[in-house]
């Protein structure tokens, strides 16, 4: 199992989701990802995508206006 | 109440809202809400402190006539719009103070720089050939069954999807 992190802070929404998502296409199952946000729609984004495409997902606000968003891939 | 504050709204919970409020601000003052003429004013505004005389431009005789008592008035700087514009600004940093999610955002990158600036200028560039942004071209322009609002609506969505193809190709990495 593998824990990747994906640096996407600054970036605007929707680029953290497709970074994400072109990351986790390269990443095994069972494997973690690691999304640092500062943008709270990246969070909400991700959440919905996630639901759908049956990824665990985790979200934590680490810092004021900062959020770390785990995905397990299924 | 702390979650309320906190989580972002749903989309039709933002929509009724907008609505509501433009349909107080236009029985209230007569004016439907728009954004993007502020800004030309102050633009103007600015040039012409610089020794430009943009606010005797064609531009302003042949679109939006409606700006011309405001430039009469010598009152580009402080006018309706200002107030609504400050207004925008205000509320966004109330609803981020409340949620506590106010940040100081670096920029990424100069590629983020250029691509931000130039979709700004084409930004800018499009409302005032459209007559109005997507807030007086389209939301309040479809809110008072005018067509030109549907028309927008469909350039814009041209325009999206070239934006969407062209941010998958260069920011996407």
């Amino acid at each position: 199992m593998e824990i990747k992190d994906l640096d996407c802070l600054y970036e605007a929404c929707p680029i953290p989701l497709i970074r994400a998502i072109q990351t986790l296409r390269t990443m095994q199952s069972g494997d973690i990802l690691v999304v640092h946000s500062d943008e709270s729609c990246a969070a909400v984004m991700m959440q919905e995508w996630a639901q759908q495409n049956g990824y665990s997902i985790r979200v934590t606000e680490s810092d004021v206006g900062e959020w770390e968003i785990y995905l397990q891939k299924p | 109440m702390k979650r309320w504050i906190k989580k972002a709204w749903p989309y039709w919970a933002g929509g009724l809202l907008l609505g509501g409020l433009n349909v107080l601000l236009l029985a209230l003052s007569g004016q439907a809400w728009q954004v993007s003429g502020g800004y030309l004013l102050w633009g103007a505004g600015i040039l012409q402190k610089l020794g430009v005389p943009a606010l005797t431009w064609d531009y302003f005789e042949v679109y939006n006539t409606r700006y011309r008592q405001i430039i009469a008035d010598d009152s580009v700087f402080l006018n309706q719009y200002t107030i609504l514009n400050l207004g925008v600004v205000t509320g966004a940093l109330l609803a981020t103070l409340a949620s506590s999610q106010f940040k100081w955002k670096k920029v990424k990158g100069k590629k983020q720089v250029a691509f931000a600036l130039l979709g700004g200028i084409l930004m800018g560039y499009g409302s005032r050939l459209a007559g109005g942004c997507n807030i007086g071209g389209f939301f309040s322009g479809l809110a008072s069954f005018s067509l030109h609002a549907w028309v927008f609506w469909l350039f814009v969505a041209a325009g999206a999807f070239v934006g969407t193809r062209l941010l998958l190709r260069f920011l996407a990495r």
